[in-house]
């Protein structure tokens, strides 16, 4: 850390600062300029918060040389973490394409939505149950008889399923059920949600919030990394901006950024990042074309009658052309698509 | 239009607004709720301001149902405009890309990375000689010395030269040297400019304000077509958000919004939409793949020494592999590079008419 004093700092405060710098446990490089003298604060500073010596007197301002997190940066693990998710990898060669309805509506639309997203190329099965809706008089999901219907369609299927969760209390009955957890935009800041998550040792789909930064979005992961779940990926879902010819902004940026910090794999969801269905497919190209590891789709048999985001959610056919597209795109890249033949292997049984 | 009157408008307030839209030359469409009446404003409405409505009593609320531009929208125009840029077209299955430092430094740099990013594949030269530099202290530019030396990179390349035009007074000379006008992102609201381009016949590679909506930049870009100069760029060069991680957030959805929307050519400028040069090639080819129609990249021969820019720069090497990904996205896509630009500046129009 380097701690800027004021120009009309006393030698007081200065030795003050340097005090409490030693006292930390931190090494001190002085560096007395014309006009302001600089504390180098040197050690192991990730886990220390900056405010220990910007509330110090004659201090303008501390500025972290290293990343807050540890766990979750390239420094910590060089190369790319590779999960295996029920018969493919995240995050090393293969690309995987999880598709399906924003939320489960009923037995035979989840059934019909996962062969269909599945004939059309998908790896995964997506499908919300518990949904945090904008609105309290909005669907709300059919909770557990929801996860019922998701885990008959992975039998019918062998897609593994990813469902949200939105809760502590939905823990227990949730990874019973599911093969990853995703945790979405509104809960990326849930602390107690992520660290219980980070107890457990199912995979997790973190999402970025709204309008996290992606030192944040790195630092919601550590929280549960830090638990000893090694397995999570994130997501770039788009952020808010002032632009609303679309829902949200896709941050493309942060697709090459995270990969040039983290060692997690990176997954783009094109449908929240783009609130319309015209514009998921170039997104996704786009995604894959700048570095992403997967793809996380909504996919909607009748989106003119879904019970939510039907607006940009796909039809299967056009789910099917997009796959292609951007299983050309992975080509180009040197990666390729996951190629699902069905063989269903609980990860839950692979993988401790 | 669709003027929304506030619960409980009089009548009176009500057939003042038909009365307003039959001025207007619209035809009305009143809709009687149980709450509120709503006032249809139908007809070619782009050209009405909202505000004449939004004034009067009564009126709760006024929404555009058609765009408030027209030359540059799809409705107007249906299929891509395509036009001949020196020996290649932009707006087609073709991609041009156009490189080169951000400011002409001197005649041996810009001769030099001009020779560089030809070799590597580049269609089209750029290098700023007017530099809106957010500091006043900042290097600003070479101006017409520079112009010079583009000249002369052009004459030994056979490369067209894109550069930045800052302000009305500089449009008579900087015409007869540029192939193509740049209209910078912190001028893309200059009206006055934008009007003073529109008059000319120079193609314009014109960009996205940092905090301007794609519906801002149409309507800016609608300045330049009234004035009769249809040939204009768009380009996506990131804007400004929250995160702090690069220097703008690329929007790549404008990609396909902007195709949607308009006819004209969108490119994307990864160097400034990232601002960090290790990002540079990803955003490249994230913008080919979603539907771009070209890139604007910064090159430069000697980035940790450029005097403006260096940090997103590109060296010709990192450039020479960024086209060839480029190139292989382009062909995942349907589309191609230019495959070699001709050596002759071959003359589009006669200037005015």
């Amino acid at each position: 850390m380097m701690i800027i004093m004021k120009t009309n700092a006393t030698p007081q405060q200065v030795e003050a600062v340097i005090a409490s710098v030693k006292s930390a446990g931190l090494n001190v490089h002085l560096s007395q300029g014309v006009e302001a003298t600089i504390i180098g604060a040197i050690g192991e500073t990730h886990n220390m918060p900056t405010e220990l010596f910007e509330v110090l007197e004659g201090v303008e301002a501390v500025q972290r040389i290293t990343q807050p997190y540890k766990l979750a940066s390239r420094q910590f693990h060089p190369e790319n973490t590779i999960l295996p998710v029920d018969g493919f990898t995240v995050g090393g060669e293969e690309i995987v394409v999880i598709a399906g309805p924003c939320a489960v509506e009923s037995r035979s639309q989840i059934i019909e939505t996962a062969i269909a997203v599945k004939e059309a190329g998908a790896s995964a099965l997506r499908g919300g149950v518990f949904k945090p809706r904008t609105s309290p008089y909005s669907f709300q999901g059919l909770g557990e008889e929801g996860l019922e219907m998701l885990a008959e369609a992975r039998e019918k299927t062998g897609l593994p399923i990813v469902v949200e969760i939105m809760s502590q209390v939905q823990l227990d009955l949730m990874v019973k059920y599911v093969d990853v957890l995703q945790v979405g935009a509104r809960n990326m800041q849930n602390f107690n949600l992520l660290r219980a998550i980070g107890e457990t040792r199912t995979a997790v789909l973190l999402k970025r919030g709204l309008s996290a930064t992606i030192e944040e979005l790195l630092m919601s992961a550590e929280y549960i990394l830090a638990g000893g779940n090694q397995r999570v990926m994130l997501c770039e879902r788009g952020i808010r901006t002032f632009e609303t010819a679309t829902r949200n902004t896709t941050d493309i940026n942060a697709i090459p950024v995270l990969k040039n910090l983290t060692h997690l794999p990176v997954i783009l969801d094109p449908s929240h990042a783009t609130g319309h269905a015209d514009y998921v497919a170039a997104i996704a190209r786009a995604g894959i074309a700048a570095g992403a590891d997967g793809l996380i789709v909504e996919v909607h048999p009748d989106p003119a009658h879904a019970v939510s985001d039907g607006k940009q959610s796909l039809k299967p056919e056009a789910f099917a052309a997009m796959v292609k597209q951007v299983g050309q795109i992975a080509q180009v890249m040197g990666r390729s698509l996951v190629s699902v033949n069905g063989a269903y292997q609980s990860a839950r049984q692979g993988w401790a | 239009m669709m003027i929304i009157m506030r619960p409980g408008a009089s009548q009176e307030q009500i057939d003042a607004v038909i009365a307003e839209i039959e001025k207007q030359k619209l035809t009305s469409h009143p809709i009687f709720g149980v709450e509120q009446t709503i006032i249809g404003a139908v007809g070619d409405g782009h050209y009405v301001a909202r505000e004449i409505f939004e004034a009067l009593p009564g009126v709760m609320e006024v929404q555009r149902i058609s765009k408030p531009y027209k030359l540059a929208s799809r409705q107007f125009h249906e299929h891509d405009s395509v036009f001949p840029l020196d020996g290649f077209t932009i707006g087609g299955t073709e991609i041009p890309i156009i490189a080169g430092p951000c400011s002409v430094e001197s005649r041996e740099q810009i001769l030099e990375i001009a020779q560089a990013v030809k070799e590597a594949g580049a269609n089209a030269l750029r290098g700023g000689v007017f530099k809106p530099r957010t500091s006043p202290y900042a290097f600003q530019g070479l101006g017409e010395e520079g112009l010079e030396y583009m000249a002369e990179a052009r004459e030994k390349t056979g490369l067209p030269i894109v550069v930045e035009v800052m302000a009305v007074s500089q449009i008579p000379m900087m015409e007869k040297y540029v192939d193509v006008f740049q209209l910078g992102a912190r001028n893309m609201q200059n009206f006055n400019l934008l009007r003073a381009i529109g008059e000319t016949r120079t193609p314009v590679l014109f960009k996205r304000g940092m905090s301007a909506t794609l519906e801002e930049m149409l309507m800016a870009s609608e300045y330049i077509l009234i004035g009769g100069n249809t040939r204009v760029i768009l380009c996506e060069r990131g804007i400004r958000t929250f995160e702090t991680a690069t220097r703008n957030t690329t929007d790549i959805n404008a990609i396909p919004v902007l195709k949607k929307l308009t006819h004209l050519p969108v490119v994307i400028d990864p160097s400034h939409s990232t601002g960090d040069s290790a990002f540079v090639s990803s955003i490249a080819k994230a913008g080919v793949a979603a539907g771009a129609d070209g890139v604007i990249v910064e090159v430069h021969n000697d980035p940790a020494h450029a005097i403006s820019d260096g940090k997103q720069s590109l060296t010709p090497e990192a450039f020479a592999k960024m086209v060839k990904q480029v190139k292989a996205v382009a062909e995942a896509v349907d589309r191609c590079l230019v495959d070699s630009p001709l050596p002759l500046r071959i003359p589009y129009g006669d200037g005015k008419g």
